[in-house]
């Protein structure tokens, strides 16, 4: 078999009912964020590998080339470094704050997993300007909509902060790799293998304690008074208050039910510097929309704005009933084949959709 | 309703024993049945049983909510899951083991067969160290018998297999036991009951 008969690995190909399906979906996303005043921005699909670089930072996964001329370009593998890159250049004197959304492929060199491939589909929104939790819950509440206009009705948003586990690591004065280490072993909740590493760290059994207790700070607004009782540097208390704020907005607008904060979810890209959040869908395996605020990103591109937003992944919401995406076929009128056209145009200019037999 | 994967095999009875201690119980005796698929007396568990290397793949999809499997397996599929708890029986070392005696000398590129491909380059490659990976799914200790490969890499209990076959450990590159291993997205929206499962399964473990 010639190897040119199959798409490269992480590619595929969309077709007739799959294709439909796709943009359904994608209009429908599109029409809950342009009624939240987002705009959208079609950047371009490829760029300097250094925009990615600087901004995204996964460099093993870009899809890099180089022009003619011998400069280093990369297809791209997300949006935000892009849009934060428009928003400190040319967007940079528009009034504050700039709300943008977008929809497209993105490419990265990774095993293909859960209905993902190396070429997907994002679609999410991003706020410019906006510092506080205002901004914050703005982009949850589409989001939340977003998933409700889908007609997913058990869904859970989990929110947690760089902050809280950056304020308790701040104290503690160890060197990246260790940090690193422990990173890895609470993003899997691995009790036994925190156990091993704490042995080896140089810490009072406060605060390896409190490291103990940070897999657990997962749940409603318990969790927050409970992780108050352990921390009390500024910048892990500073970020309960701002989730607390946030939780009971969600409260008064009896969303609380799907909002959980995770303490412990401390998974992300370098970028994000206050809330993380990812949204999950009872009975798919994988997290359908991720995002986050990601305050330095623009300042790395000359313009220091704060920052929030999210993507879903198209690809993991197909594979999710949607019920009110399935929409009925279009009613088509059947023509023989007449030899000047004639009944076809007609049908058309009446604004019928025909099928010529053949 | 919670979803289990088990692994068919010798992690089957401690897995079995686990569970009904957490107050998970079968009326089939699941261990000898032919069937695949076990619901538990009151309906609120489903247990399925499939081959040790393929419970973290069940699990990192979400097919099954939890899974039970050892350390070395969940290295080597790398998948992304939860592992809250150590089951504490299943007790091992992933191992390079080596002709025992050994000159010392070895070639410029090691060649270690293994059913472990991953760990193996993963560990190596740390450490600089060239090598070729023999993939082979039974049997390993013979490779280096016979002149198919300098070393292996591979889990030892006992050591006493390794001795019989004249070889020795090397270096040990990580202890395994069974983990009990968690869907992401499950822990999430099922969160009631999952974690409730942890807690019976961590204290019928202590």
């Amino acid at each position: 078999m010639k190897s040119y008969t199959q798409t490269p690995p992480g590619t595929q190909i969309l077709i007739g009912r799959a294709a439909r399906r796709r943009r359904a979906l994608e209009r429908a996303i599109c029409s809950v964020f342009e009624g939240w005043s987002y705009e959208e921005i079609i950047p371009p699909i490829f760029d300097y590998y250094d925009v990615f670089a600087k901004g995204w930072g996964q460099e093993e996964q870009i899809y890099r080339f180089i022009d003619r001329e011998g400069n280093i370009l990369a297809l791209r593998p997300e949006f935000t470094s892009l849009l934060a890159k428009t928003v400190a250049t040319r967007l940079a004197s528009s009034p504050k704050p700039i709300r943008l959304y977008y929809s497209g492929e993105v490419l990265r060199f990774e095993q293909p997993k859960g209905g993902r491939q190396r070429e997907f589909a994002q679609i999410g929104i991003e706020h410019y300007g906006g510092a506080g939790k205002r901004a914050d819950v703005e982009i949850l509440l589409v989001a939340v909509e977003t998933l409700q206009r889908l007609g997913i009705q058990s869904f859970q948003i989990n929110l947690g902060s760089v902050d809280f586990f950056g304020g308790i690591v701040d104290r503690m004065e160890l060197p990246k790799e260790q940090i690193d280490a422990l990173k890895e072993v609470l993003n899997i909740k691995d009790q036994p293998g925190l156990e091993t590493l704490l042995q080896t760290l140089p810490l009072e059994d406060r605060r390896k304690n409190i490291l103990r207790a940070v897999p657990h700070l997962t749940g409603g607004r318990p969790v927050i008074e409970e992780a108050r009782s352990l921390v009390k540097n500024p910048r892990s208390v500073e970020a309960l208050n701002h989730l607390e704020e946030i939780y009971s907005i969600f409260e008064k607008l009896d969303l609380a039910q799907h909002l959980t904060i995770d303490l412990g979810e401390i998974r992300g890209f370098d970028y994000y510097t206050g809330i993380l959040f990812r949204a999950y869908v009872r009975g798919l395996g994988f997290e359908v929309a991720g995002g986050g605020r990601y305050d330095g990103l623009p300042a790395a591109f000359g313009e220091d704005v704060p920052a929030v937003g999210f993507s879903f992944s198209l690809d993991r919401l197909e594979q999710i009933v949607t019920p009110t995406l399935d929409s009925a076929d279009v009613e088509i009128a059947t023509v023989e084949i007449d030899s000047d056209f004639d009944k076809a145009l007609q049908l058309r200019k009446a604004g019928k959709a025909v099928k010529l037999c053949w | 309703m919670l979803v289990i994967a088990l692994c068919k095999g010798r992690f089957l009875e401690p897995s079995l024993e686990l569970l009904a201690g957490a107050g998970i119980r079968f009326s089939e005796d699941v261990a000898s049945s032919r069937k695949l698929i076990f619901e538990s007396q009151d309906k609120s568990h489903r247990v399925f049983l499939v081959k040790p290397a393929d419970v973290p793949t069940y699990v990192e999809y979400g097919a099954a909510d939890i899974g039970i499997a050892g350390r070395d397996v969940l290295l080597e599929t790398r998948a992304d899951v939860l592992q809250p708890l150590d089951l504490n029986f299943g007790h091992c070392k992933i191992v390079v083991a080596g002709p025992a005696g050994g000159n010392g000398i070895f070639p410029p590129t090691i060649r270690i067969a293994t059913k472990y491909p991953h760990i193996t380059m993963d560990y190596h490659t740390a450490r600089g160290i060239p090598v070729e990976i023999i993939p082979l799914s039974g049997s390993i200790e013979l490779a280096p018998l016979i002149g198919l490969a300098d070393r292996i890499v591979d889990v030892v209990e006992t050591g006493r297999t390794l001795k019989e076959n004249g070889l020795e450990v090397l270096e040990v590159i990580a202890e395994s036991s069974a983990r009990l291993l968690i869907n992401r997205a499950g822990y999430q929206t099922k969160r009631e009951e999952v974690r409730g499962l942890i807690q019976a399964l961590e204290k019928a473990v202590s």
